[in-house]
């Protein structure tokens, strides 16, 4: 249910973002989902494909879904760490931190047209 | 053959644009105008959050029966279905309205905007948003609160934070709800909050009962302190 809410409003924002013919032109989306924001990349596809099942406006537009790792930059020692078991902590000076610069995302990061 | 198929491949040409538009940029904007109005109207906006059934409504209920003579608070709520919240809360004698998602498992920021309007910010401290029983999607959706607020009760299991990280990454406060059947549950408290720690370590902990009193006092006490904070801001 959350993912159908999620295709439409990757279809208005792009709708609003975008001229209609451009639209009709319209061949790939590629989203960016971080592991952090609750969003299952096959169940996305899904409700994609249930949306816009073929024949209808969108059948032909194909979606690219990357999910990313979460990651933070420790504020002491500026260190990157990639967080397993959510343990948000930095794994060379061990500080806790919440700065996040990965992996909440929802993002549409890239549009394909067919001229 | 071969050739005029190739040629045909390359007949079109693939353009891309890259957008990095955020999937949240619409109701991260109308939480924007949300704040502002609160910003505004000097009123403390918290977001309740929890699984369903962890005791929101009767925290709301105890928090409005201590408060009301000393600040002025309402409250919104959020189901799928039924005014039932609503009117348990108007019970304890404060303003509450119901926003209907009809099957929506989340508030987004519109549907606050869209009730504001019944509101006398002017005149209210404090404005609570209890929102749908449910540890996944509210996470994502920012409502311009000044704070998150996460009810985790003892009955739903001390491993909670780790499975629903986001809400607990998210929060500024964990309540320890229905503290009152620790003896009955086989439920760690160190366990919850090193856990919680680990995902959020500024999330503050109060351990609360709203049916038998404990921490209620705490509570309030730190709403009291914000809502001074909002006010001299």
């Amino acid at each position: 249910m959350h993912e159908t809410s999620i295709v439409n409003s990757i279809i208005n924002t792009l709708e609003q973002e975008f001229e209609p013919k451009k639209i009709d032109q319209m061949i790939g989306i590629y989203i960016k989902v971080g592991k952090l924001s609750n969003i299952e990349p096959r169940l996305l596809h899904n409700a994609f494909t249930a949306n816009y099942p073929c024949g209808s406006k969108f059948h032909h537009v194909k979606l690219h879904i990357e999910s990313t790792e979460i990651k933070i930059q420790c504020e002491s020692c500026n260190h990157i760490t990639q967080i397993e078991n959510y343990n948000f902590r930095c794994e060379k000076c061990e500080e806790p931190s919440k700065n996040l610069i990965q992996g909440e995302e929802m993002l549409i990061h890239k549009v394909e047209f067919d001229d | 053959m071969s050739i005029e198929k190739s040629s045909k491949a390359a007949r079109g040409t693939v353009q891309c644009e890259n957008t990095n538009i955020n999937l949240l940029k619409a109701n991260d904007y109308v939480a924007d105008i949300i704040k502002g109005e609160m910003r505004k109207n000097k009123t403390l906006l918290i977001n309740i959050t929890s699984s369903a059934g962890s005791g929101k409504t009767t925290l709301m209920q105890e928090t409005a029966k201590r408060l009301k003579d000393k600040i002025k608070m309402a409250v919104m709520v959020g189901d799928l279905e039924t005014e039932r919240d609503a009117v348990r809360i108007r019970e304890s004698g404060v303003q509450a309205l119901q926003i209907v998602t009809g099957g929506i498992c989340h508030l987004e920021a519109q549907m606050i905007h869209q009730v504001l309007p019944e509101y006398d910010l002017a005149n209210i401290d404090l404005l609570f948003i209890e929102n749908v029983g449910n540890l996944v999607c509210p996470a994502s959706f920012d409502l311009g609160e000044d704070y998150r607020v996460t009810l985790m009760a003892t009955t739903e299991g001390d491993d909670k934070p780790k499975k629903y990280p986001r809400m607990f990454l998210t929060s500024d406060m964990m309540l320890v709800s229905k503290s009152d059947l620790l003896p009955y549950l086989p439920f760690s408290v160190d366990a919850v909050v090193k856990d919680a720690r680990e995902v959020n370590h500024k999330l503050e902990v109060i351990q609360i009962s709203a049916l038998k009193g404990e921490g209620i006092d705490e509570w309030c006490d730190w709403l009291l302190a914000k809502i001074k904070e909002k006010q001299s801001s």
